[in-house]
């Protein structure tokens, strides 16, 4: 799990700790998918109680790119909920419209978070400095039947294609000029979705 | 308030009249990058609601202009985070020197003079004087060919990546020529305002760099190689308006 700080936002939204997960079966993530729905619904004690359990930010990782993604949507995400301006119910959900270049909430949801074709998953929990990151650890292990890695093995999972598809970054000239070179490729479609995370707060 | 307390924890390097400059960081994590933030501070002498509605469209159309450009493939620094409500932009932090600093002869700029003791900096950028006027005319190619207008070129406004932390993907380059401060531009097509924009650099080669004629005849080839079928009429333009000057009407 990486743990970091933002220390210049209200304590609440202070502890971002963000995990990897991979092996995740996808009748796992179906099931967790239906978790999330029946959660958001439920009543009473054990209604909070279960909301609780599943507080977190659930992406599917195969549209990540790289750790700098995740820094930038979460940093747009906690800077719209510290200044009262979320577009969606919560800070979590925020993380995954930022990262969807479109305004649309239910697509960012359905391509963002997790489906019944998710493999991997990146848990983000947005706390305050009074949860300590051990019982963030035990609770998100407890959220998500797969294995926790590295973020590193991030690259392992991502699926480039689709994220130039859902940016539409095919014919861009930015990517013509580094045709046939991968790697090259890879940093500047990086680059582009960091940046465009970025600008997502002002893109509404 | 955030983005205040952001801005009072970091480093201040330098200020206009628009914006201060700071070098800031994000995150507590020593392995993210520091950020370049860019703060449209509050402006006394303008009305407050005409202040905070300024200062949100021009951070707004700067942030556009950068995503925009990456798109295009222009070099120009990435977009790390904005904050238009208090103006504030973040971007990536470039490591490097502005090409008025390296060019032979360019003027020192007012407070800093220490920098006389590198009798030739760009050797260790690993390219000859010849190639970084190339680097400057592929560039605004590809930023015009974008319809992109910069709106503010100088030698100060463009940047080479110092090769230290620089990862090329051309064993022959090891640096790269980055144009910052979007602060000005706007997005046309128009044959006039891209000659309008050579003009300017044009000028301002003059008046830095004593001798730059030939210098600016090297960003002129590559820039028309870069062009294509474009170049013939953005030519043609630069010749009326170096007869006229930047202003296209001086009636009316």
């Amino acid at each position: 799990m990486l743990s970091y700080q933002l220390p210049h936002l209200p304590p609440e939204l202070s502890q971002i700790h963000i995990a990897l997960y991979t092996g995740v079966a996808p009748a796992d993530a179906a099931a967790l998918k239906r978790r999330l729905i029946s959660a958001a619904t439920a009543e009473g004690v054990e209604g909070e109680r279960e909301r609780e359990a599943v507080n977190f930010a659930f992406v599917d990782a195969r549209l990540i790119t790289s750790t700098r993604l995740l820094r930038a949507a979460v940093y747009s995400a906690v800077l719209a909920d510290a200044q009262g301006r979320l577009l969606t119910k919560t800070v979590h959900s925020e993380i995954i419209w930022t990262l969807n270049p479109t305004n649309n909430i239910s697509e960012a949801m359905r391509r963002y978070g997790v489906s019944e074709t998710t493999t991997a998953l990146v848990l983000v929990r947005v706390a305050g400095p009074d949860l300590p990151a051990s019982d963030i650890q035990i609770a998100m292990d407890a959220a998500v039947k797969g294995k926790r890695v590295l973020m590193e093995e991030l690259e392992s999972v991502t699926d480039w294609g689709a994220i130039k598809k859902y940016h539409k970054l095919a014919n861009e000239p930015a990517l013509k000029e580094v045709r046939g070179n991968v790697a090259g490729e890879h940093a500047i479609i990086d680059e582009i979705v960091v940046s465009q995370a970025a600008l997502r707060s002002v893109q509404a | 308030m955030a983005s205040l307390r952001l801005i009072a924890a970091s480093t201040l390097i330098s200020q206009g009249a628009e914006a201060k400059v700071y070098k800031a960081r994000l995150t507590s994590d020593e392995s993210d990058p520091p950020v370049l933030l860019k703060h449209r501070f509050q402006k006394g002498y303008r009305h407050p609601s005409l202040d905070s509605s300024l200062t949100r469209s021009r951070v707004t159309g700067e942030a556009r202009a950068l995503v925009k450009c990456l798109r295009a493939g222009v070099n120009v620094p990435g977009l790390r985070m904005v904050d238009a409500a208090e103006g504030i932009l973040g971007i990536e932090w470039i490591d490097g020197l502005s090409v008025r600093k390296l060019l032979p002869g360019g003027t020192p700029e007012e407070e800093d003079e220490e920098e006389e003791d590198t009798p030739e900096p760009l050797t260790e950028y690993g390219i000859s004087v010849d190639v970084l006027m190339r680097l400057i005319g592929q560039e605004l190619a590809k930023l015009h060919l974008a319809d992109v207008i910069h709106g503010d070129l100088t030698t100060s406004n463009m940047m080479l990546r110092h090769p230290r932390s620089f990862a090329s993907h051309d064993s022959s380059l090891p640096t790269q020529l980055v144009l910052i401060d979007f602060g000005l531009s706007y997005h046309s097509s128009l044959v006039e305002d891209k000659a309008v924009d050579l003009y300017v650099l044009e000028r301002a080669f003059a008046s830095t760099h004593p001798q730059s004629e030939p210098l600016f005849a090297q960003v002129l080839e590559a820039y028309e190689q870069g062009m294509g079928k474009e170049w013939a009429a953005v030519s043609r333009r630069l010749d009326d308006v170096r007869l006229r000057g930047r202003k296209r009407s001086m009636v009316g």
